[in-house]
Parts: C-alpha cells; structure tokens; sequence
C-alpha cells in the first residue's frame, strides 16, 4: 500500500472486512500467509518492539469498544498510553493530563463541550467521533476505521473521513476504511477494494468507478 | 463541514465531581484508616516472636495429613454428620422461606404498607444473628439435641431466603397476573399461575445456592459443639493435633468443592435450560437427591419433632424468654457493647479492605483466560485452589492459626475474616473477570498500550463498580462473621455475647443481641446506599 492512499473496503455484511482490518492491527492472527505492516510482520516481534510497531496502526473498531464508565477525556486520552508510563496513565485517571490537547482534538469533532461527560451518557454519533478523537491524540500513520460513519449524519460523515483521511496523510501513512455507503467511499478515497466471501474481487483507482457501479456491488437493483 | 466550524465555540466545561461518590470514597478511606490505627499496626508490638516454632510446625504438616485408616473413618463420619445438617437445615430453610416469602412480598400487601413493613421487621430479626449466635441460644432452650444444628441453620436462612424470594416475586412481570385476577381468579390462584411460572428459574437456583451455604454453616455449627467437620477440627486443634487439622482441612475444602460444582452445575441448567420437552436429567437428579438426602439425614441424626415441642423445651423457652425481660440498661453494660460494637465494626472494616485489595491483586490469575499456556493454566489452577482452601477454613480456625504468630487484639481477628473472605471475594471477582468485555483492552493492546495501562483505561473502568459492589455486600456478611469470631473468642462484641451467655445473665444477653441485630441493620443500610450511589 502507497504512502498516502486512502483506500475503501468495500463488501456486503459478512463478506470479510473486519477480519482484514483486525489482521492489520494485529487482533486477528492469519491463520495462513504473512503480513508486512510497516515493513514488519507483528508476529515475529515480542514485547516493547511490538508494542512501538502497534502504536504506529490507530483502529476505530465497528463497536467502537470505549469503557461507558469513563469520561470523554479518558477515553480519549487513552490514545497516548503507548507512550505513557504506567504511573502517568494512573495518574490521569485522578486528574488528567493534557487536557488542552484532548478539548483541541474533541473540537476537531464537535464534541468540545463533552470532555467531562461520562461516554456512555453520549449518543451513538457522539461516541464513534469520541473514538476518531482518540486516534487524534494518538497520531497514527496507519488509520484502520470500521465503519466510522456508520451513526453520522451525512455532515459529520464527511468531517469524520476528511480528518481520518488528513490525519493519515499527514503522517505520511495511510487510511483503510471499511463502508457502507458507496458515495462516501468515492469522495474520500482513490482506491476501492471489493471483498467477497473473504476474496478480493474488485481493486479499482476510484476515479474510474461510479456510484452506480457500487450499488450493483452491494447487490442493490433499481 | 463549514457547518460544524461556524459554530460558536463551545463553553468550556469544567469536571462535574459525582458528590455522592467522592463523599462515599472519602469516608471508605477514612473507615479504613481508622480501623488501621485501631489495630495498633503502627503504634505497638503485634507480631509473637514464640508462636513461629509451632506455627512452622503447624504449616509443614499440610503435607503430611493423617491418614491412619481409623482417623479417616473418624473423619468420614464426621463428614456425613455435617451433609446431614446441611441438607435438613438448608431443605428446612428453603420451606421456612417459601411460606415466609408470601409474608414479606409487595405482592401480598398491596398498598397496606404498614403490614409490609411489620413483617420486613419481624424478618428482619433473624436475619441479623449469625448462625451460631442461634445455635448457642438454642442450645440453652432445647440442651443437646440435633434440631439444635438444623434451626440454627433453618432460622436465618430462612429469613433470608423469604427475602429473597419475595423480591424474586416482586420483580416478576405483573401483566400475567392482572389478566388473571381481571378475569375473575383468587389472589392466590392467580399468583400460582401469572407469578409463579415465571420465577420459578431464579427460585430454584437461589434454593440451591442457599443449600451449597448451609454446607459451610454446618461445619461453623460443629465448631460450637453441633458435632460433624467442625467439632473435629476444633477437637484436633485444641490437642495441638496438626497432621489431623489439616485431614480435616482437606476434608472440608473437598465437601465444599463438592457443593459448589453441584450447585453450579444446577444453576447454570436452570439458567439456560435444554430446548425440548423432555424433562432435564440434571435437575430432576438434583431434586431426586436432595429428597433422599433429607430422608436419610432425619434418619441418621434420629431427628424427632417430639422433642421439638416436649414440656421440658417449653418450660425452658418460656423461663429465658421471661428472664430475659427487659434487657439489661446498665450503664457500665452498654459502654461496654458500645465500645466493643465499634471494634466489631472496625474489625470487619479491615478484613474487607484486605479482602478487596487481595481480590483485586489475584483477579487477573484466579479468571480462567480464554486461551493461555500451560504455565498460565497451571498458576491459575494453583490459585483457585488456594482460594478454595482459604473459604474451606471457617474464619474462627483462621483466628486461631494466627494467633500463633500474631499477639491477641483486633489484628488477628480481623485478618481471620479477611482470608476467608479473601477467598470468597477472590473467586467472586475472578469471575466478574470471566465475564467482562475483553474487546476494550484489546483494542488498547493493539493501539500499542502497555499491558497496565491497557488494564487501567479498558478493564478497571467497567469493573471498579461491580467489584465495589461485591465488597459492600461481602461486608454485610463479614460484619455477622465477626460476631462469629467474637464469639469464640477473638474480641469484638462476640466475647461480650459468650460471656453473657456462659454465666446465663439473660437480661444483659437481650441487650447484646439486640446490639448485634441493630449493627447488623446498620452495616446493610450504609451498604445498600454505598452500593446505589455506585449503580
């Protein structure tokens, strides 16, 4: 994968994208092949170098998994731990670190005004941008997101995949991201890959496809 | 997304402190100070530089137990003693519970609240005295007679489990039962076919949960004389017999493994029965069992209900109610339950601060991983064990272990309660482990987290309050535990309850187990509040 794509996975329900996601960032272990991510297979590496490889992949996973229990700026703040001691990280947990840059990212996503709430208090659409808030701190150049949008109104859809996809560049890395929504995965991505079954079937340049001709993917008829 | 932008900047908001939870953190802290101090950890000499010798004598002889074949027939036999007194105690229990269960439920009363609460009072009372606070009371009206272990047993029990159930009952879905009384069906038809049906899963699983207890009373009975387990234990430790303690110990932690994985193997098939019609191999041989374990132990403990209600019991209970009337208000007597009212509350306090940071510290090893290696494996195994073995050992024994090495006081008394209560707390938080959500962690894992901080941000936030929870009502138990342990003489208002019963001055007795009842009432009322400003 180039430095500085953005590319788009794309399938219907079950067809294998969150498994491809989680075998990026290392949850899932393939259980046949290699992955290389950053030049590196994780399963070779043991300890601190994994956890330094692991800390350059930041993951909005499909069920966003943030504790409800804690605050918004926790669970933010959460995206530094891989840099944080283990006193820091408890530390913060009584008064937290840092907060300026956690309201900043929160912005960023609307939510400024919801650093001390409780997360589970929050909507569905507040929590997956309290996530994508927590990959702002912790500035990943590789962004994996799962179905990021998914409770966004069209608005914030579009400022959601804009930050992941500037976030990515930025670093000089890359944004795959799992969608439903053929229009969205055209606007913020130039590359489409299309998953059946758990096979690749489409890899396409997005310039060269059609909102149309993902729908017929997705099996939508008119 | 200009339209997100142009908004005005949102107002800062500043952290909003919970009140209710900092004031309650504040005071737990401060309890726990205060019961540390107390102790004299800090201010004098706690440790006794002589008991090392027989306590290392007392260690290594776990593991060389007797086995000479005539003391393990002795134990054997003991053993059956103490099942017979469980089941009868814990079947009586659960009947007592039944009928008492429709005296104490809502759904009885109605909106005559007044008659609700008398009854929750007149439940209450039995509630609050320990098993052994009974089996000591009972002793005095019926002498040396069986039904003394099984109303021990049966008297609490059963006004717990009339709680229980009526709030099993309580929370039952009404629509079915108004549908039949709207139709024309007598209250208590219609409860037998809207209510019953539908709590009948969490019924039977509470019944046998309360019979897997009645295992543990019955062995603290014997500890008081009931005979079984509990008698040989006290019986080879006064002799300073420790190869036979730890036969015994063994003993125990074996009866007790045992009533955990049949009452766990019940209430898992009751909570997620077999689909089909055909009746459940696994319950109906639970039930099969508990009748034939009754009939049996009315048979072997030659239980007759004669000398329930023979002219000599009467008499008796007639002349201790009538002495004990009024309790004693002496002004030297009530400094003293006051005083010792408060070292029993301290006491508890700091068995359940121990406890707790135990739990919490074994947690992660005492949960069974979803896959693992063998090392891992064999830890966790090795720690479920221990924690087995420290809840197979009633608290009193514990007292008296420590005793070798620690010097007489609170310490050794509350530190009693907290290994025990260590290894039920221990197994209770392991798991709650077992059953949170993994996913969070995971996901902090993959992000690079180190394996603290990961478990900081992903596990500790959704389990603190669970596990708080679990220590609140813990301490309602610890603090009926410490009487217990009072009682046999490790400080606290129990020695007040042994003295005054010893020399048979009623009067002061009323007032002592008034005093335990009230502090009992306490204890549950702080910790149901605790425990809601937790939800």
């Amino acid at each position: 994968m180039a430095a500085g794509s953005r590319v788009a996975v794309v399938g219907a329900s079950g067809a294998g994208k969150s498994t491809l996601l989680g075998v990026l960032d290392g949850s899932v272990t393939p259980t046949a092949g290699v992955v290389e991510v950053h030049g590196a297979d994780p399963a070779a590496l043991r300890g601190r170098e994994l956890r330094r490889l692991r800390a350059r992949t930041g993951t909005v996973r499909q069920h966003l998994d943030l504790p409800g229990q804690l605050r918004v700026v926790h669970n933010v703040n959460a995206g530094r731990l891989a840099s944080w001691s283990a006193a820091r990280a408890a530390w913060s947990l009584l008064r937290p670190v840092g907060t300026a840059e956690v309201r900043a990212a929160l912005e960023r996503v609307g939510l400024g005004d919801r650093l001390h709430d409780r997360t589970d208090r929050l909507s569905g659409g507040q929590r997956q941008r309290v996530a994508v808030a927590r990959l702002l701190l912790q500035r990943p150049e590789l962004v994996l997101a799962d179905e990021p949008a998914s409770a966004l109104d069209p608005a914030l859809a579009d400022v959601v995949l804009g930050l992941l996809g500037r976030l990515a560049t930025e670093q000089g890395g890359a944004l795959v991201t799992a969608l439903h929504d053929p229009a969205l995965a055209l606007r913020h991505c130039d590359r489409v890959v299309g998953l059946e079954d758990g096979r690749v079937v489409l890899d396409a340049p997005a310039a060269t496809l059609t909102v149309a001709s993902l729908e017929g993917f997705y099996g939508v008829i008119r | 997304m200009t339209t997100l932008l142009d908004r005005p900047a949102p107002v800062s908001s500043r952290p909003v402190r919970d009140r209710r939870r900092w004031g309650w953190a504040i005071a737990a802290v401060g309890l726990v100070g205060w019961a540390l101090v107390d102790s004299g950890l800090f201010s004098g000499a706690v440790l006794n530089p002589g008991g090392a010798a027989q306590f290392g004598r007392f260690a290594s002889a776990a593991f060389r137990p007797e086995l000479a074949p005539e003391f393990l027939a002795v134990v054997a036999e003991s053993a059956l003693v103490t099942v017979a007194y469980a089941v009868l105690g814990g079947g009586l229990a659960v009947l007592l519970g039944a009928v008492g269960a429709v005296a104490v439920a809502r759904s009885t009363w109605g909106r005559r609240r007044t008659g609700w609460l008398v009854a929750r009072g007149v439940v209450a009372l039995p509630r609050g005295l320990h098993e052994a606070v009974w089996g000591l009371l009972l002793l005095n009206v019926l002498g040396l007679d069986p039904w003394v272990g099984v109303l021990a047993i049966a008297i609490p029990y059963g006004a717990v489990t009339a709680t229980v159930f009526a709030g099993i009952l309580d929370e039952v879905p009404r629509s079915g039962y108004d549908a039949l009384l709207a139709a024309g069906a007598g209250r208590s038809a219609a409860a037998l076919y809207g209510l019953l049906p539908h709590a009948a899963g969490s019924l039977l699983s509470y019944a046998f949960y309360r019979l897997e207890c009645a295992v543990r009373s019955a062995v603290v009975l014997g500890l008081i004389g009931a005979g079984g387990l509990g008698y040989q234990l006290s019986l080879s430790f006064t002799s300073l017999r420790w190869e036979q303690v730890w036969t015994t110990v063994y003993a125990l932690a074996v009866l007790c493994l045992a009533a955990d994985a049949g009452g766990r193997a019940v209430r898992r098939r009751v909570a997620d029965p077999r689909p089909g019609g055909d009746r459940d191999r696994v319950l109906t041989g639970a039930g099969v069992v508990v009748l034939a374990l009754t009939g049996w132990a009315v048979w072997y403990l030659t239980l007759s209900p004669a000398s329930l209600v023979s002219a000599r019991a009467l008499e008796q209970l007639s002349y201790v109610v009538s002495a004990a009337w009024p309790p004693s208000t002496e002004g030297a007597l009530l400094a003293d339950v006051a005083g010792a009212a408060l070292d029993t509350v301290l006491m508890s306090v700091l068995a359940i601060a121990f406890a707790t940071a135990g739990a919490v510290a074994l947690a992660g090893l005492a949960a069974r991983p979803p896959s693992a290696g063998l090392p891992r494996r064999f830890t966790g195994a090795l720690v479920r064990a221990t924690l087995l073995l420290l809840r197979a050992v009633p608290p009193p024994v514990w007292a008296l272990v420590l005793l070798f090495v620690l010097l007489p006081g609170v310490l050794p008394g509350a530190l009693a309660l907290g290994v025990y209560t260590l290894g039920v707390l221990g197994r209770l938080v392991g798991e709650a482990v077992e059953e949170s959500d993994r996913r969070p962690t995971e996901a902090l894992r993959s992000a690079g987290a180190s394996p603290v901080g990961a478990w900081l941000y992903g596990t500790v936030p959704s389990l603190a309050g669970p596990v708080l929870a679990l220590a609140c009502y813990r301490w309602e138990v610890a603090i009926r535990d410490t009487v217990l342990v009072g009682l046999l003489g490790a400080g606290g208002i129990g020695v007040l309850l042994s003295a005054a019963t010893a020399s048979f001055d009623w009067p002061a007795v009323a007032t002592v187990l008034a005093a335990i009842v009230l502090l009992s009432l306490v204890v549950d009322l702080v910790s149901e509040r605790a425990r809601a400003a937790l939800r």
